[in-house]
């Protein structure tokens, strides 16, 4: 009797851990490694655990020139859900901060940062900040990467490398790129499209999920959400209001696993 | 040991009673005469008299003159109406007091190529610096001519230097200040008999005291050594012949560097001289290895690493890597200096081969885990793995620089460019406290009405407005047209009344949040109140919305 329950235990065991294993192949996250990306309707169409995959790199590109700010507020958006409480690193290069200026402490809080965890990396090189961000990916203390880049995007062995380093270390890049840099080919595990929209919103595209079985992904077409404060209302819009807001009934919504291999 | 040069043979000593007992020490001193004055004079003006004037007691009074103005009858303390009264066509500066203290400040450390161990003079009129050259004059070919090299390099640039070598800090600066030559050199062990036939003035005494001297007839410091110590005592009182023991070796006294020497060095003496890069990397290595050792048996950290390397031709090279927090981690500090090296490479010029090189943390502290808050504002925050951070940003100041690594910090402002400015991390080390108060302060504004980029400077825009004082209607910026679908505003903001006249020229600035209609959101503002500070209010784009 005893030595069945014994033979069982140990079936058990055998299978957990071969499921671990295929789990680490296919690439398939864990529970604990997606993170809601803050929009309930986003999330209603990614992956089985409902958000973004921790290990990886998730671009936002603005649509047009002038959406480049919008790009930045949405990375900025996903960088603080992705930090949680850890410090975030943010670079910027040199014609960025010379086009937009540097993120404004007093107005982190809008995307939900707190000015204390911001680290920024003021105006350098390309090369340099990727080597700086690959340095910050290994930082325990690091909870999220953002590199802002208007002109440039890193090309595709970099884009790869990086995918790699955020996988290996579980830790996530989020990587704006202005609209000319963000046509490049990428080894981005997401791709966002963002545009400023009126009425104080922002039209969200996902244009590609890494190892997505649909094709196209989900939220192919443009989806306005309504985060931003309302320009004539001064109250800021809370979190539940955020959680209410339904996607539009033509926005195709899947439920199945986005990511496999 | 301290070598002794042949010039001048050793005297029968005076008195046998105060011989003076031989220490082995070797003590340099320096007086700069005309230091003041020389120090701000061009080179080309050296001949020509000048003068160093300042305000005292209601009247303009020299500070310094230089040896041309002496020779024509000036000095200091006289009355500048005076003085122009003798040579009318003299120069004429305005005294800096900061900027003396600080040129011999540079001098000493500059004097480090001699021996570590630099000591700042005393006396309170004296310009000047005491040199422990103890063990150090045979490095430049004995005691003679390190003087004579110190004394050209000094004349070089135009500095007249009295330099005397003897075995106390009070024999050698009786001999400097009042010595028969520009370069003196007591013998070792004899220092107190060249300095007997010097006046009292010599030993440092205060000027009541060297008055009484006078009226006594003691004109020589034999004269004053000659009395009793205990009825010298009486009549002088106990610090004359405090300082007269010192000068002669009788009395301990000490000499404190101005910079003090690092405790802790490492070391590397090469029989070779090695020009390849990866060689001097490999070797900075082991280094680090063993001063983090030597650190970490202290309970210390480094704070700033500081690598010299000497080349066969005796040129050096420094270079320094700070660090965020102390750490005694030898891989971590052998990281930072071969990124260091690395970036450095192109300017390093290993020339003839580096001979030595030498590691010193030249600024340590104790390791210690700093208590983070356990609240910040509104929301808890747990306690960031410090170290790791600082690691971070070490790695990354290595490579790309102090000054591009920053975090904001908030000031009490409510000029929105002033409320924020990025301090480099390594200044601004991981504390909240500090602006947390700033921003507790001065009224932060609610976060929704600032916008996320803020443009380095305001820029220009073209505005087409539909009233003066309202929002603007259509703008141009950087070439584009924006239509303005909604807009919301103004918020006012006043200029600073408070600094000085000088700088107080801004004006009152009315922000406007605009969207257009593409939904691009701007902040935007006027420069000026229409029609009560400007006729013609000019608008810039200060920021962009998310």
């Amino acid at each position: 009797m005893r030595e069945k329950k014994y033979q069982a235990e140990q079936r058990r065991l055998t299978v957990t851990r071969l499921r671990h294993k295929l789990r680490k192949f296919e690439r398939v996250p864990m529970a604990g490694e997606a993170v809601p990306s803050g929009f309930a309707a986003i999330d209603a169409g990614l992956s089985p655990h409902h958000g973004l995959l921790r290990g990886g790199v998730h671009e936002v590109c603005a649509a047009k020139t002038g959406d480049f700010a919008s790009a930045a507020g949405f990375g900025a958006h996903l960088a603080a859900q992705f930090a949680d409480d850890k410090a975030v690193v943010s670079g910027q290069t040199r014609q960025s901060v010379g086009e937009h200026g540097r993120p404004y402490a007093l107005a982190l809080p809008t995307v939900g940062l707190v000015r204390h965890q911001l680290i920024h990396i003021n105006g350098a090189d390309l090369p340099d900040l990727l080597w700086a961000t690959q340095e910050a990916l290994s930082c325990p203390a690091v909870g999220c990467v953002v590199l802002m880049s208007l002109e440039q995007a890193p090309d595709f062995t970099a884009s790869r490398r990086l995918s790699m380093a955020c996988r290996a270390v579980g830790r996530p890049l989020v990587l704006v790129l202005g609209a000319e840099a963000g046509q490049a080919a990428t080894a981005a595990t997401t791709r966002w499209q963002i545009a400023a929209a009126p009425h104080n919103s922002w039209q969200v595209r996902l244009q590609r999920v890494r190892g997505s079985l649909e094709r196209p992904p989900p939220m192919a077409g443009w989806q306005g959400f309504p985060w931003r404060e309302a320009l004539t209302i001064s109250e800021p819009i809370s979190d539940a209001t955020i959680a209410d807001v339904t996607p539009p009934a033509t926005a195709p919504v899947h439920a199945a696993p986005a990511y496999g291999s | 040991m301290p070598q002794s040069t042949p010039e001048e043979p050793p005297k029968e000593p005076v008195l046998s009673a105060l011989e003076a007992i031989p220490t082995g020490r070797r003590i340099a001193a320096i007086w700069f005469p005309y230091w003041l004055s020389e120090i701000v004079m061009p080179a080309e003006k050296r001949d020509a008299p000048f003068v160093l004037a300042e305000h005292q007691r209601g009247t303009q009074r020299l500070a310094a003159v230089n040896i041309a103005a002496e020779a024509c009858g000036l000095y200091p303390d006289m009355a500048l109406a005076d003085a122009r009264a003798l040579v009318p066509d003299m120069h004429i500066e305005m005294l800096d007091p900061a900027r003396g203290p600080a040129a011999l400040d540079k001098c000493a450390r500059w004097l480090r190529r001699y021996t570590p161990w630099v000591g700042a003079d005393t006396h309170p009129a004296s310009h000047g610096l005491m040199l422990d050259i103890s063990g150090c004059a045979h490095l430049f070919g004995g005691e003679r001519r390190m003087l004579d090299d110190m004394c050209a390099r000094f004349n070089r640039r135009g500095i007249t230097c009295c330099i005397a070598v003897a075995d106390t800090i009070g024999s050698a600066w009786a001999l400097a200040h009042y010595g028969p030559d520009n370069i003196i050199i007591a013998p070792s062990g004899h220092g107190a008999d060249a300095v007997m036939d010097l006046p009292p003035d010599a030993l440092r005494l205060p000027a009541e005291a060297c008055d009484l001297c006078r009226r006594l007839g003691l004109d020589s410091i034999a004269a004053l050594a000659a009395f009793p110590r205990a009825s010298l005592t009486r009549r002088f009182g106990p610090y004359p012949v405090m300082r007269l023991e010192q000068a002669l070796g009788q009395a301990g006294e000490m000499l404190n560097p101005c910079v003090p020497a690092p405790e802790f060095i490492v070391r590397e003496n090469l029989a070779q001289g090695v020009t390849q890069l990866d060689v001097i990397a490999a070797l900075t290595q082991n280094m680090c290895t063993a001063l983090a050792t030597k650190l970490f048996a202290a309970g210390q950290g480094a704070a700033r690493l500081d690598l010299v390397l000497t080349r066969a031709d005796n040129e050096m090279q420094a270079l320094s890597v700070r660090l965020a927090a102390p750490s005694a981690e030898a891989e971590h500090l052998a990281r930072l200096l071969a990124t260091r090296l690395e970036r450095v490479s192109r300017g390093l010029d290993t020339g003839c081969g580096v001979e030595t090189l030498c590691l010193a943390a030249s600024v340590t502290a104790e390791i210690s885990t700093p208590q983070a808050p356990l609240t910040l504002g509104h929301r808890a925050l747990k306690t960031p793995p410090v170290a790791a951070l600082a690691g971070l940003f070490d790695r990354l100041a290595g490579r790309l620089g102090t000054q591009v690594v920053v975090r904001p910090v908030v000031h009490a402002s409510h000029i929105p460019e002033h409320a924020v400015s990025y301090q480099p991390v390594h200044a601004h080390p991981l504390s909240h406290e500090a602006d947390g108060e700033a921003l507790s302060a001065g009224a932060a504004p609610e976060p929704q009405t600032r916008p996320l980029f803020m443009l380095c400077a305001p820029e220009p825009i073209e505005v087409i407005a539909e009233i003066p004082e309202g929002a603007p209607y259509r703008f141009r910026w950087r070439r584009v047209l924006h239509e303005v679908a909604r807009a919301q505003g103004p918020e006012r903001i006043s200029p600073q009344w408070w600094p000085s006249a000088r700088q107080h020229n801004s004006l009152t600035r009315d922000y406007f949040r605009v969207e257009d209609r593409n939904g691009c959101r701007f902040w935007i503002y006027r420069d000026g109140l229409y029609g009560r500070e400007t006729g013609r209010p000019r608008w810039f784009m200060h920021g962009v919305f998310p």
